[in-house]
């Protein structure tokens, strides 16, 4: 299989080595509350999402996912030689909140393609069986 | 009442003229599947459909129910494929 799934253990585990965002400013739209706290770990999660096609927020590694709905996820992109980067939400709880916070989604997984929420394990099973999972990935 | 027939109550209160079925498919109480058919989801995307029942549940999502499987349709998709 080429498709190796791309690990970026990085985000979150060591707040002050994510780095810089260049001195680029962030999407459009993005909003950010006035006078909060600089936020690290929302910012390197929204460049994240910009900088990879294809990007699944997940429980555990694609190796070794940690949740039945993580592990369904995986093995559809997979199933569809989809090279994909993902992310382990668990090893610092912020990473989930900030997420949910910038995708308006409570629940894990979460999968981007383009910049944009496709959805959660029910939407990709739902697109997966129609075709349209292939056909967003292309 | 049981916590599934509580989330079904609350989706249908939610969203006028929806129907929701809502099984607790593991019997602990936390882990949930549920079906929405409602007009109010036409012309949504699903993750718009999605969304509108997270919002009825809140912080319970993530909380006291670890999962909720969801299946959102229109009155019009509901002869379409059914899913597992």
């Amino acid at each position: 299989m080429s498709s190796q799934p791309h690990p970026l253990p990085m985000i979150g585990s060591e707040p002050d080595s994510v780095p810089a965002s260049g001195g680029e400013p962030g999407p459009a739209g993005e909003t950010r509350t006035a006078g909060a706290d600089s936020n690290p770990i929302r910012e390197a999660l929204s460049e994240a999402i910009e900088k990879h096609k294809v990007i699944l927020f997940m429980k555990g590694t694609p190796e070794a996912p940690a949740c039945g709905f993580s592990a369904r996820t995986v093995a559809m992109l997979q199933a569809l030689d989809a090279p994909f980067a993902a992310v382990d939400i668990l090893p610092d709880p912020r990473i989930r909140q900030e997420l949910s916070a910038i995708s308006d989604w409570p629940t894990i997984p979460q999968l981007f393609v383009g910049g944009e929420l496709i959805g959660g394990c029910d939407i990709v099973t739902e697109m997966y069986e129609s075709g349209e999972l292939a056909q967003a990935l292309l | 009442m049981s916590d599934a027939e509580n989330i079904k109550q609350r989706i249908e209160a939610a969203i006028p003229g929806a129907h929701a079925e809502v099984e607790d498919y593991t019997g602990g109480g936390d882990h949930f599947r549920a079906t929405v058919t409602a007009e109010a989801f036409a012309g949504l995307g699903r993750v718009a459909q999605h969304r509108l029942v997270y919002e009825i549940l809140g912080a319970e999502i993530g909380g006291a129910i670890h999962a909720l499987s969801l299946t959102t349709r229109t009155p019009s998709q509901t002869n379409s494929s059914q899913t597992n």
